[in-house]
């Protein structure tokens, strides 16, 4: 205890009658609480700093008040279709009326309760021609079917004077895709593809900053993407909830199995290439600025039986650009037997090397530059990328030394974007502004044919076997 | 117990060695507080040496991961106010230490035992955790919260309470 306690005490037994403490006890004792006072101030600042730092990355929050609302109906509610549905219902200004799907029983069900626990007392068709001509208040249509019935179902919306949001691929067959560039034109409805990095904020980010205005990696020379998923096994269908025979006939399945893994049936999808790749091709289009004039292929079903995997489960294709810049390789494998390093695009450059994916999860994001190029600080100032990380060769032993051969490790950047929001939820919002006239679609019809005669020619060429060639008029309408 | 004399000078530097250990526990446990779905399975996951399956069997059993974490959010703060304010000074600091001691033994650095996670600095047996634990030893035996503090009021009531 301090000296001046002794003094307290024979002070205080003598004034047991009077207050409870003296000043002293008082003071001393609450002498500590302003320090809470400024851990408080200090914490609300650094809390305040880093909202800050969070509102200068994050999207914009809701739109104003007196948002027109969109009646929508949703035509497809298989697995896309929810994913495409949980998006939706974070975009304000929708009002669900409608869902069409043929498994009534399941997806269907589904949908309609999960969308009435959401308060959207919407009806469910199995038939879509039925929810057409029905329904009379909607205004757009999310069209999640199987590939071989979206020419068919966005040419009858659009004609029903509905702006359309179709999944990709625009189609399984380019005559489809043509047919549905074509509808749309004469309607003047609104198709949007759903090439959703088309609207992702890091994309974006890369092409308008890095490619289109910076030009930081140089000249472009090869591109290297791939799509890599583990083994998976055929979907299966809960025995209570088969669709019977006449219905699975009707609207062009064969069987349960086939209704379930439509994707590897020839005539129904594209197989991997075009259900993972045409995504990741379509970008080699938009950030090369261009399209292929050549594409080789290699594929096979290597692993799965073939009589319930008629589509490649392993395909490698090389394209060969002609761009304003020179010429470009670009090389694309999916596989569906491995997935190591899961998908990603890698666009290389003369001075510098990006490395870009949807996920976040593979923290994708990176461009690194090559020591010969020039800084890149007036980018960094800029807020084009962030700050570099050096990766020196770092000796082992202090003796090691770089062997002249290779190349010595460029400085890696990030890009700085991170995106929280589900994958989906920009290229929608896009598609509903640009209902509403407040945006231009990124991935109109046009785009999207585009993408679908790159993509769709990988199959023909592994057929084929044999170099591919692609002439100009092939990617217009 | 015995009443060490100590001068002025000595009792406030006591009092701000507290203050100093209070608010780096009361951020600790403010910061997991604030970080929605913090756990502390990523750092018991990481544990090392001869303790590291008990810490591992509590990552993994998620009910006690539960308790544990309710503990280490709402004790690291209650035990940082109480050093701050001088309230309940010795059991905030024997909690101190007792905390202090379990996140040294997930990873001790005992001689013989070699990590491939890099650390801050060069430590040999002694780091970090070791010295504030040594420190809050001080601040246990020294009352410094009966100099400065509300364990100071609450003594005199105590005092007059038993007269």
């Amino acid at each position: 205890m301090a000296e001046d306690d002794k003094k307290d005490q024979q002070a205080s037994s003598g004034k047991e009658a009077g207050t409870l403490m003296n000043r002293r006890d008082l003071l001393q004792g609450l002498a500590t609480v302003p320090v809470l006072g400024l851990f408080g101030y200090a914490l609300n600042k650094q809390i305040g700093y880093e909202k800050a730092q969070q509102e200068a990355v994050a999207s914009p929050a809701a739109p104003a008040a007196g948002l027109s609302e969109i009646n929508v109906a949703l035509l497809g509610t298989g697995a896309q279709g929810e994913v495409l549905l949980s998006s939706m219902l974070k975009i304000p200004g929708l009002r669900f009326r409608a869902v069409c799907d043929i498994w009534a029983e399941y997806n269907q069900k589904r949908t309609v309760n999960l969308l009435s626990k959401y308060k959207f007392d919407v009806k469910g068709y199995e038939d879509y021609q039925e929810m057409l001509s029905q329904e009379k208040n909607l205004d757009a249509v999310v069209i999640a079917t199987p590939d071989f019935w979206h020419a068919q179902h966005a040419i009858d919306c659009l004609k029903a004077g509905l702006h359309v949001y179709c999944e990709k691929e625009m189609s399984n067959t380019v005559e489809g895709a043509r047919r549905m560039v074509l509808a749309a034109r004469e309607t003047g409805k609104l198709l949007q593809i759903g090439h959703q990095r088309r609207s992702h904020p890091r994309y974006i980010h890369c092409y308008e900053k890095i490619i289109k205005d910076a030009r930081m990696l140089g000249r472009m020379v090869t591109v290297n993407g791939q799509w890599n998923r583990a083994v998976k096994p055929d979907l299966g269908a809960p025995q209570r909830y088969v669709i019977p025979e006449d219905r699975l006939k009707k609207y062009g399945f064969k069987s349960m199995a086939q209704f379930r893994n439509w994707r590897w049936y020839k005539g129904l999808g594209g197989g991997p290439i075009v259900d993972l790749g045409s995504h990741q091709i379509d970008i080699y289009n938009w950030f090369l600025e261009s399209q292929p004039q050549f594409v080789v292929a290699s594929g096979g079903t290597d692993y799965y039986d073939p009589a319930t995997h008629e589509w490649y489960d392993t395909v490698m294709a090389v394209y060969e650009y002609e761009t304003k810049a020179g010429r470009v390789r670009a090389y694309y494998q999916t596989q569906t037997t491995n997935g190591s390093q899961g998908y990603f695009e890698n666009f290389m450059g003369d001075q510098g090397t990006l490395i870009i994916s949807e996920s976040e999860a593979a923290a994708r994001g990176v461009i690194y530059r090559d020591v010969s190029a020039p800084a890149w600080d007036q980018w960094i100032q800029k807020g084009y990328v962030s700050t570099p990380r050096v990766l020196g060769p770092k000796p082992e032993g202090g003796e090691a030394s770089l062997d002249v051969r290779e190349s010595v490790s460029p400085d890696e950047h990030r890009i700085p974007i991170t995106f929280r929001d589900p994958y989906h939820k920009p290229h929608l919002e896009n598609f509903f502004n640009a209902i509403r006239g407040t945006a231009k679609l990124n991935c109109p019809a046009e785009v999207g044919y585009e993408t679908a005669v790159t993509v769709l020619k990988v199959n023909e060429a592994v057929d084929a076997n044999k170099r591919l060639s692609f002439t100009k008029d092939e990617f217009s309408v | 117990m015995e009443k060490e004399r100590f001068s002025r000078l000595q009792m406030t530097a006591l009092v701000i060695l507290r203050v100093m250990i209070g608010w780096h526990f009361l951020y600790e446990g403010v910061a997991k507080l604030m970080k929605p779905g913090w756990s502390a399975a990523g750092f018991l996951l990481q544990s090392r040496g001869p303790f590291a399956d008990l810490f591992r069997g509590i990552a993994a059993n998620s009910d006690v991961l539960a308790v544990v974490n309710n503990l280490n959010k709402w004790g690291l703060t209650c035990i940082g106010l109480g050093l701050i304010l001088g309230c309940f000074t010795r059991f905030a600091s024997a909690s101190g230490m007792f905390v202090l001691g379990v996140y040294y033994l997930c990873n001790p650095l005992l001689i013989g035992y070699f990590y491939s996670i890099p650390m801050e600095g060069s430590y040999l047996i002694v780091n970090k955790n070791l010295v504030e634990l040594a420190a809050l030893f001080v601040i246990l035996v020294t009352q410094s919260g009966q100099y400065v503090g509300l364990d100071r009021i609450l003594h005199v009531w105590f005092q007059r309470l038993r007269r």
